[in-house]
């Protein structure tokens, strides 16, 4: 196995090919306190991808509730037993991946999902962790609490699904970084099943082959977000490219969000995939739940957004998400908007930091009517 | 009147002389031996097969390349091989308690493979998938394919026939069925048969054509007109694979042949398979 870099664990690690970054990387921030889970993501997908004959239980995005929620059913918890206690220490990472785990024989460390983990995409849909028996007053965290996850495939610097295909079926694309199974080359090993820690890959009984997400690449080539995107109807998703930490640039809203102000942290990255879809952790769930999750950033990304409010570049560039279809790659702030630009610096979209706000008096004196609180 | 037990150890010694005048299949120990017949079985139980040395070769563990076979499984194989000077036709035979072709996730498919050298040559390719310019030709046969051949439909339903579906685009009302536009949207949704993939059906026949030159380079090759048969036995599987005679093969002739076996139910796969190294094959010299 070769020495990478993982500047999300802190540290070397070890993979089965040696580093080759793409010209630029897909990339992605989801605001886990705007999702409603309202599954139009989920059917977005469903629609322009999975509609078809042996497809019919894919989900390539899907939504689930933390903490009882999953799809394949214990996707984590199932992987994070499997490695056992793991630790970070000053930002770095010290236990093992999943390839620096991985028993003789394989190339990665990694369990198959059975068919009966897939029959329940909704469980534990809005179910609450803990009880409430005598009573209680609302504070941060919650005493009772629960999340919403929206997960699409990762597209990650290092996936174990491309590492575990034997017949170098999986390939990254060296110009977006977009994860693909070929399927004139894929012979349904489902290696890449078993060793996606984010059971992103799906076996299609029908073809014999095993597909994924593929990040709306024919929109991505246009300059156009994804469809689960564009029909976000929170608006928590925004499409972009990611930078090296090193070579992060402000106006570049991933660096900002994900380099600059350490906002949003991957999805466990202990696993050592270098994932590339960065999520703000809920604010309101217990910190020790998110530090597994999202590793040892979280308390600094929750102080950063929780003071959004008075931070007019942060929160400018929330605002942004969800504004237009096309992929934003550059912004900036002026004044009371936030304007999106394309890698030209010209401009996409213009969004202003605050709605303008009219206020309908109840009783129209002119017109001598009632206007709200009708009967 | 005879006694019950007069009849009885009567028809006993009547079942044993029968018995010791049938005569028991020859073995070839060394190699497969590959006889001659003006014609080929077209199925594993033909009485054909009855009088053809039977080779038995055991089965290693495919340890040397990841992801690696660790714990063993099917131990051995039971090959026969007839030609009829065109068409080279074997039987492999294996001991398997459980009957696996249903394809899922996380389900796996009983199988077997027959492997030649594309050309016989002093040297001999890497008996395991073969090496970079000294290729392999593969005879793939699968139960799960076996079982669409035999009959099993090709949708949802026909595996899980509780399974609710809400909708197919391309089966839409307003979509003719069959016509061009109809066909194009489907194939959308299949990627892997728009692509041509031959292992992703639609399938006529339980085997494929398949060619390498190493581990992990296995490749459709074009068809070749093999084909096969496969039939569950009473504790196994008994598999006909037919195919052109391979290059070299010719009465008095030898090459070398190896197999694989995949059992299902431990999950065997790809190169997570139990196999053989190259084993001498040998066409019986007509006579």
């Amino acid at each position: 196995m070769a020495r990478v870099t993982n500047w999300q664990i802190g540290r070397e690690m070890s993979y089965w090919y040696s580093e080759s970054r793409p010209k630029r990387q897909f990339a992605a921030v989801f605001d886990i306190n705007k999702c409603i889970a309202c599954q139009t993501c989920t059917l977005a997908c469903k629609t322009t991808w999975t509609s078809g004959k042996g497809q019919e239980y894919m989900l390539w995005n899907n939504v689930e509730s933390k903490p009882y929620g999953f799809y394949p059913l214990g996707w984590d918890l199932k992987l994070l037993k499997e490695l056992g206690p793991q630790g970070w220490e000053a930002g770095a990472y010290q236990g093992r991946t999943l390839f620096e785990a991985a028993p003789a024989g394989a190339r990665v460390l990694g369990w198959r999902p059975e068919e009966i983990d897939y029959a329940h995409p909704n469980v534990g849909e809005d179910d609450c962790a803990g009880q409430i028996e005598t009573g209680a007053h609302l504070s941060v965290p919650h005493l009772a609490w629960f999340f919403y996850l929206a997960r699409i495939c990762n597209h990650c610097t290092y996936p174990a699904c491309l590492a575990s295909c034997p017949r170098g079926s999986i390939y990254k694309r060296p110009e977006d970084g977009i994860v693909l199974v070929d399927q004139g080359r894929c012979r349904g090993y489902q290696e890449c099943v078993k060793a996606c820690p984010y059971k992103k890959v799906f076996f299609n009984p029908m073809t014999g082959t095993s597909e994924k997400c593929i990040a709306c690449f024919p929109k991505i080539e246009q300059g156009l977000q994804p469809q689960c995107f564009l029909n976000c109807i929170g608006k928590i998703r925004m499409t972009g490219w990611i930078s090296r930490p090193e070579k992060a640039q402000a106006d570049n809203p991933i660096d900002y969000l994900v380099h600059v102000r350490k906002v949003a942290l991957p999805l466990f990255p202990q696993f050592g995939l270098e994932p590339n879809v960065y999520y703000i952790p809920p604010i309101h769930a217990p910190r020790t739940f998110l530090h597994q999750m999202f590793g040892p950033g979280v308390d600094q990304a929750i102080k950063t957004y929780r003071a959004a409010a008075g931070d007019p570049d942060l929160a400018g560039l929330l605002g942004l998400f969800g504004c237009t279809e096309s992929v934003v790659p550059r912004w900036r702030r002026q004044g009371d908007n936030v304007v999106g630009l394309d890698d030209a610096r010209k401009e996409i979209v213009r969004v202003p930091m605050r709605e303008p706000v009219y206020i309908s008096p109840a009783f129209d004196s002119k017109y001598g009517v009632v206007r709200t609180n009708c009967p | 009147m005879r006694s019950p037990l007069r009849t009885a150890l009567l028809l006993i010694l009547a079942a044993l002389v029968l018995a010791a005048c049938q005569k028991a299949p020859p073995t070839s120990t060394a190699e497969v031996v590959v006889v001659n017949r003006a014609s080929l079985p077209s199925d594993p139980t033909a009485t054909a097969w009855a009088d053809v040395p039977v080779h038995i070769a055991p089965l290693l563990l495919q340890d040397m390349v990841e992801p690696r076979l660790l714990t063993p499984s099917t131990a051995e194989v039971r090959v026969r091989a007839i030609t009829d000077g065109i068409r080279l036709a074997l039987r492999l035979e294996w001991t398997d308690s459980t009957k696996d072709d249903f394809p899922g996730p996380a389900l796996f498919s009983d199988a077997c493979a027959v492997q030649f050298p594309t050309k016989v040559a002093a040297e001999i390719p890497a008996p395991q998938m073969g090496e970079k310019g000294k290729p392999v030709e593969i005879t793939f046969w699968r139960a799960s394919w076996q079982a669409t051949v035999d009959g099993r439909g090709d949708t949802i339903k026909d595996l899980y026939p509780n399974a609710a579906v809400d909708h197919y685009p391309f089966l839409a009302p307003s979509l003719e069925n069959g016509s061009p536009p109809q066909r194009e949207m489907e194939a959308r949704y299949s990627p892997a048969r728009a692509l041509g993939n031959r292992m992703s059906g639609p399938r006529e026949r339980p085997v494929e054509d398949l060619i390498a030159e190493g581990p992990g380079t296995v490749t459709s090759a074009r068809p070749a007109g093999s084909d096969g048969r496969g039939r569950r036995t009473k504790d196994g599987w008994s598999v006909l694979i037919s195919r052109p005679l391979p290059d070299g093969l010719a009465p008095g002739k030898r090459s070398q042949v190896a197999f694989g076996v995949w059992e299902g139910s431990q999950r065997e796969g790809g190169s997570r398979k139990m196999r053989t190294g190259w084993i001498p094959i040998v066409v019986e010299a007509k006579k």
